[in-house]
Formats: C-alpha cells, sequence, structure tokens
C-alpha cells in the first residue's frame, strides 16, 4: 500500500499541453508528490531513471522518441513493465486507439478533452 | 467537418462559442501582420493545416487556453496557439480519415511577423473557414493533394 504521495510524470512537446495537466492534477483534490515534466519519450526515459513514478501521462506525436516508442520501452522493461500510462493525444482513430491498448496503454484520452471528464478520471486511476 | 473540429475545440479547451463567419474567397492572399500555425499532414493525401490570426486575437486564445492573462506575443503564446492548432487539425484529420486512409501529422510551426504573405500550390482537397468568437476572428484552412510516387 502506498504511504508516500504519487509521484506523476507528463510527456508532451508541447508546454501548453503541461501546464493544463498539472492544472488538471492538482484539481482532483488528491495528495500528489511531485509532478515531473518531460518534452519527449527520450526524456521522460531520463526522468525514470532519477526518480520513482507511479503514473504517467503521455501524448504520442512528439520529437525524437513518441508517445508509443516510450510505451514500447516500458512494457519490455522489467522496472517499467506494470507502470500505469495514460495516453493523452489528438490521434483519435480506432486503429491508434487500438495499437496503444495493445502495446499496454492503461487508458487512451483523447485531444481535446474536457477537463471535469479528465479530472475524474486521473482520480480514480490515482485512488487505487 | 473543420468547423466541427474547431467548434470542439473551442467548446473543451477553451470554454468559448465560435461563429462561422462568410466571407468572399479570394484568389490572392495579402499580406498580414500576425500569427501563422502550420502542421503538415501525410498519407494517401499530402498537405497541411493552417491557422492564421492577429497578434491580439493569438494572445487572446493563449489566455483562454492557459487561462492566465497574456498581453504580448512570447513563446508561450506560439507554443499555445501550436497546440490549437494541433487539436483542429487533428479532429479535421479523425473525421476524414475514414474516407481517405490514415494519416500521419507533424509538429506545429508557428511564424509571428509583420507583412506575411502567403501561397499555396494547386491543391485536390482545399476547406476553409472563417471564425469569430469574443477574442476576434481567425482563420483556418487545409489543402491536401494526392501524394505523388
Amino acid at each position: 500500500m502506498r504511504t508516500e504521495p504519487p509521484n506523476l510524470l507528463i510527456v508532451d512537446d508541447s508546454t501548453a499541453i503541461r501546464k493544463i495537466l498539472l492544472r488538471v492534477l492538482n484539481q482532483t483534490g488528491l495528495p500528489l508528490g511531485q509532478v515531473l515534466e518531460a518534452a519527449d519519450g527520450k526524456e521522460a526515459l531520463t526522468v525514470l531513471e532519477g526518480k520513482d513514478v507511479s503514473l504517467i501521462l503521455s501524448d504520442i506525436n512528439m520529437p525524437n522518441m513518441d508517445g508509443l516508442e516510450l510505451l514500447r520501452t516500458l512494457r519490455g522493461s522489467p522496472q517499467w513493465h506494470d507502470l500505469p500510462v495514460v495516453m493523452i493525444t489528438t490521434e483519435g482513430g480506432q486503429a491508434r486507439v487500438q495499437e496503444a491498448i495493445e502495446l499496454g496503454a492503461t487508458s487512451y484520452v483523447r485531444k481535446p478533452f474536457s477537463a471535469d471528464l479528465l479530472r475524474d478520471k486521473l482520480a480514480a486511476l490515482l485512488s487505487k | 467537418m473543420l468547423f466541427a473540429a474547431t467548434q470542439e475545440v473551442f467548446t473543451s479547451m477553451l470554454g468559448s462559442e465560435i461563429q462561422q463567419v462568410f466571407t468572399p474567397i479570394t484568389e490572392r492572399s495579402t499580406p498580414f501582420d500576425g500569427v501563422l500555425s502550420l502542421i503538415g499532414l501525410a498519407g494517401a493525401l499530402i498537405g497541411n493545416g493552417a491557422l492564421v490570426c492577429s497578434a491580439e486575437t493569438a494572445c487572446d486564445l493563449s489566455s483562454r487556453l492557459l487561462c492566465t492573462e497574456v498581453s504580448q506575443i512570447d513563446e508561450q503564446v506560439l507554443d499555445a496557439v501550436g497546440e490549437i492548432t494541433n487539436m483542429i487539425v487533428g479532429g479535421f484529420k479523425n473525421l476524414l480519415e475514414p474516407q481517405v486512409g490514415r494519416m500521419q501529422m507533424s509538429i506545429p510551426s508557428v511564424i509571428f511577423g509583420k507583412n506575411i504573405c502567403t501561397r499555396d500550390s494547386k491543391a485536390d482537397v482545399a476547406v476553409a473557414v472563417r471564425c469569430a468568437f469574443p477574442g476576434g476572428e481567425f482563420g483556418l484552412a487545409v489543402r491536401l493533394a494526392a501524394a505523388r510516387e
């Protein structure tokens, strides 16, 4: 059972989206540890090397390493295999959603998103 | 489809209603001062989506998206406009894909300046809308052509 507030990682090349997600996370009302940020998948892996993270929110379309490649890397690694990952992306086609779920995404949220719905979804995930 | 995608972004992310503005279509683009945001599209069709607005409207869009007051163009504003373009063009792409097959999107490029002139090559598919919201007006266009071998 978790005793420390969870650390979270937001992965998106848009600083605007990272700010919005940070605001939504703070609005869940749940105790949070550090909310870390990365601009792409490679940077996310560097962050994960140094910090214990409980949940990742990741975009798909990013330079250097996209969200699906990040997901593939996480699921192939013994230390991050079970780390919950929520994809937050403009990609809404059924094939893309299916691809992310098959790669091991915990959940999928399409941009644009309702802040209320996202907040409720994240609150439910963080409460587990 | 383009207006529907735009409406979805504005109601869910910017908390604002928009209306479509009907203006005469002109063949030539006139130079303008402001912000031009571009995203590439590629698949069976190739092309781009673009958002055009004044600096003041760009600041207003950024303010609404980030829920902070923004009065002048800076990197944060350009990033916000790029992300709004990304969501609008992405929404349009999702609506178009069932008809034309899977498409990829580039990351956005945003230009801010004066006397910006644009020129578009011939397109097989061209969609343009002009929208108005409490913060001003902006133009959107998606231009696509059959991919060349």
